[in-house]
């Protein structure tokens, strides 16, 4: 076999030639494929570019964004994906509806909602600091929690009542609450593994585990750091749908584990870790959102669309593959 | 094993060179990797490619092996121009490649990797016929013992090299290309894949060899080719050359001396070892080093040198036995834990623990000491650029460079980052395992120098490393190892090479 080492599978963790180099160029890709969209939708969707439009398509990309953008972390560490994601976005939902329900103060129910959700996400984030394989780890605790919230709401919509908090699918100086917290949270996320000696680590621990060992770089607490990131954003998409809705259920959130990945992937980030930022995930929720609003302008089917979708992430995965050989060749 | 008709039916008419290359150009963005490079090989010679770290070396062999695109010049294989882009074109133009950086999946089994790669492999669908098929190949490079089913990852660097070269073998091929097949071996092993080598060529097929390593390229070399800053200087057969012209040649200027003077150790012991057992040793070890000292440890592969060196490390923690640093008795049970002493460790595998192949030089340079540039746990990019700048320039890394990936860079460049990095992390003992592996002449001058003025400056130093005249040049005290016992350890002024090289094969005869 004459092919460079990169592109064997050997390669694994050890060296990815222009793994980092393609995660750099790929931005400039997505962006460029965003303006071809957004133009292309333009031309041909009248009300594409309506204020409420542009709105509606931020707000569906901002919960599949919140939480893409809070597992780039743990991708980029080199645990994978979450196999989880609906389950643990769903409890947390739950949570919340029930604790106000209950007739908890707004600012307590929240604090509790992220506190038990950083505690599940820690848990299995010390399995699989062990050595535990990721995607089982995740999807078990998914298949948890999924079997104790049915079980505990017998399968029914739980309700709020009349303490749903007002704020909930509200705005903030005329910006969607939805969209200020995906804002603020890719900003301290993209911050935090960009500036932060532990982001800097969890990348590198992603990049090559091995030589991150040696230069006495922790595994499990870069694990478990990127872990309790994602357990954050899982507990703010909950809250924020809950609020929204002011119900639940064990069924709600279907296909986010699916949305949440192809974001992540269109974004550009190196599914085996090492390569990428955090704003890439959300840059590429906001592009898959604009895909679908086109199509459902357009009188898509949803079977039309969703196989649409899984085209664009196709294309976008084979695309960077591409771009990381031709850089790896020169 | 598929020989003869590769090579010896095709050796083509007289003058008319097995590879011709005129005028190939190749650039990397700023950096002009080859420029207008000629380049001849006859059928049945052994060229040596040589040339300093970034020369071109590697670049002409992925032109070669179709994996990089030239921009400009013209191939000819036995006088017909071809088109070896991309790497099928190259392979079925019979050019077949041992890259410097492995390509073995660790996971597969020998036999597996053996075939890997080959288009047409109808025995993988018959585990006999593989399995017998792997053992005449692996006997062919020395490696009887082995089981076909031994997976990849379970063998010794050697033994992966001699596996990758065993690849080769199984394949049709008239032009074969080494590039550094020895880097990462001690000279049995060499002798080994030497012989092999010579072999292949006197079979008629034309060999490349791409090393650093001088002393083996009068053994085995017919004709050198040396380039320099990604020029080619004319070819000259090896019998009119000695080691100091070659080595003008590839520099450009004289070396001087190879290596740096020699310390004045004094004063107390930093580092004390005392009846260390740990796993590779059959026997506890003792040893001191004190500051402003360097103790070389060699022996050959597997001897137990590279074993003591890791154990301080903190990566293969002692099962008995004791270590102090400046007289306190530290514990090694981890990486992070030696670390925290003072304990810098550079791996003899860099690409697989030694550096972080598609990061930037400047986060592979801080990465250990990345908390003494951060205040309250954040990163001042202006800080850790500050920071990193005169950690590579102490090492002659281009400073200019620190934001390209480590792994654009040529593989001496490389290791001048993996050994670099630590002085960053201000250590108290610097432990390196093969500390020169890949390293050009010029550059591991600049090594050498550059471990002497940290020693010089008290910090102490231990080098385990198999090649036995990097150890008798460069250390203060010498230790030899056999079968993970530690035979003799005295001042250098105790030795001469020759006694080195006896006691690190031992009692054995000679191979
Ligand atoms: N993919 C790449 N991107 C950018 N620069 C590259 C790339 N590959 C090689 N280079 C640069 O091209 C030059 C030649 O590199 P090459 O690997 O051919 O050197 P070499 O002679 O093999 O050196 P060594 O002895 O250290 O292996 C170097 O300056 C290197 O940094
Ligand atoms: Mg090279």
């Amino acid at each position: 076999m004459t092919a460079p080492r990169a592109d064997a599978p050997a390669a694994g963790q050890a060296g990815r030639p222009g793994g980092a180099e393609a995660a750099r160029l790929w931005p400039i890709v997505a962006l460029a494929s965003l303006a071809v969209l957004v133009i292309a939708a333009m031309a041909v969707t009248p009300n594409f570019l309506s204020v409420e439009n542009l709105r509606g398509i931020l707000r569906n990309a901002a919960i599949v964004g919140i939480v893409a953008v809070a597992m780039a972390p743990v991708t980029l560490s080199g645990s994978f994906v979450s196999l989880g994601v609906t389950q643990s976005a769903m409890a947390a939902m739950v949570g919340f509806v029930v604790l106000i329900g209950w007739g908890w103060p707004d600012w307590l129910a929240v604090g509790a909602v992220i506190a038990g959700m950083v505690a599940i996400g820690m848990v299995q984030g010390v399995l699989v600091a062990a050595g535990l394989n990721p995607v089982i780890t995740t999807l078990a605790a998914g298949a948890i929690l999924f079997g104790t919230v049915s079980e505990l709401t017998g399968g029914r919509i739980v309700r709020m009542g009349p303490a749903r908090p007002a704020w909930g699918g509200g705005e903030v100086l005329g910006i969607p609450l939805e969209i200020l917290v995906l804002v603020l949270f890719t900003g301290a996320v993209t911050l935090l593994m960009s500036r932060s000696v532990i982001g800097r680590q969890t990348i590198l621990v992603g990049a090559n585990r091995a030589t991150a060992a040696v230069s006495g770089i922790s595994h499990a607490r870069v694990t478990l750091v990127a872990f309790a990131v994602f357990s954050v954003g899982l507990a703010l998409a909950g809250i924020l749908n809950a609020a929204a809705f002011g119900e639940a259920m064990a069924n709600s959130l279907t296909g986010l584990t699916f949305s949440v990945i192809a974001a992540l992937l269109v974004g550009g980030i190196a599914i085996q870790g090492g390569a990428g930022s955090p704003w890439q995930a959300a840059a590429g929720a906001v592009l898959i959102a604009v895909i679908s609003n086109m199509m459902v302008l357009n009188d898509f089917s949803p079977g039309g669309r969703l196989a649409v979708q899984g085209a664009v992430v196709v294309a976008a995965v084979v695309l960077i593959d591409q771009v990381r050989r031709r850089r790896a060749r020169g | 094993m598929t020989t003869g008709a590769a090579g010896t039916g095709t050796a083509g008419a007289a003058g008319v060179p097995r590879l011709s290359v005129r005028g190939l150009s190749k650039r990397y963005g700023s950096i002009q990797a080859l420029d207008a490079v000629d380049f001849e090989l006859r059928a049945g010679e052994v060229m040596a490619l040589l040339g300093e770290n970034g020369a071109g070396k590697s670049t002409l062999v992925k032109v070669l092996a179709g994996l990089v695109a030239p921009d400009a010049g013209a191939v000819a294989i036995d006088g017909r121009d071809v088109d070896l882009f991309p790497s099928a074109r190259s392979q079925a133009a019979g050019v077949a490649v041992v890259h410097q950086e492995y390509s073995l999946v660790p996971a597969m089994s020998i036999a597996e990797n053996l075939v890997l790669g080959q288009g047409d492999a109808p025995d993988l669908w018959l585990p006999w016929r593989l399995a017998a098929r792997a053992r005449r190949l692996l006997e062919a490079v020395g490696l009887a013992h082995l089981d076909p089913r031994t997976r990849v990852e379970r063998l010794s660097v050697a033994e992966m090299q001699l596996v990758e070269i065993a690849r080769l073998l199984g394949r049709d091929a008239r032009i074969l290309i080494f590039d550094e097949p020895t880097a990462a071996l001690a000279d049995r092993e060499i002798e080994r894949i030497l012989r092999v080598i010579r072999r292949l060529a006197d079979e008629g097929r034309g060999v490349i060899y791409v090393t650093h390593r001088l002393a083996e390229v009068f053994r085995l070399a017919d004709r050198v080719t040396v380039f320099r800053n990604g020029r080619s200087l004319p070819a000259l057969p090896t019998a009119e050359l000695d080691v100091a012209g070659v080595i003008t040649m590839m520099l450009g200027r004289e070396l001087g001396t190879m290596f740096p003077g020699h310390g004045q150790p004094a004063g107390a012991p930093v580092l004390e070892v005392e009846a260390l057992e740990a796993p590779g040793l059959t026997a506890p070890v003792s040893l001191q080093v004190r500051a402003g000292e360097i103790l070389g440890l060699t022996g050959q592969l597997g001897s137990g040198a590279a074993d003591v060196v890791r154990c301080l490390a903190g990566l293969a923690p002692p099962a008995a036995g004791r270590v102090l640093l400046a007289r306190r008795p530290v514990r090694l049970d981890s990486r992070a834990a030696a670390l925290a002493e003072g304990l810098a460790y550079c791996s003899a595998d860099r690409k697989r623990d030694g550096i972080f192949f598609g990061r930037p030089i400047r986060e592979n340079l801080t990465a250990p000491w990345i908390g003494r540039v951060a205040r309250a746990g954040l990163i001042a990019p202006a800080a850790e650029r500050v920071a990193a700048t005169p950690v590579a320039a102490r090492f002659a890394v281009d400073v200019r460079r620190l934001g390209t990936p480590v792994g654009a860079m040529s593989g001496g460049n490389q290791q001048k980052v993996a050994v670099g990095k630590w002085l960053g992390a201000a250590p108290r003992v610097m432990l390196l395992d093969e500390p020169t592996r890949g390293v050009d002449v010029g550059a591991r001058a600049e090594i050498y120098r550059r471990l002497r003025e940290l020693c010089d400056e008290g910090m102490a130093i231990v080098v385990a490393s198999s090649d036995t005249a990097e150890v008798f040049g460069l250390s203060d005290t010498i230790g030899t190892f056999y079968r993970g016992r530690l035979t003799e350890l005295r001042p250098r002024a105790g030795w001469t090479e020759d006694a080195v090289v006896r006691e690190v094969m031992h009692e054995e005869a000679p191979a």
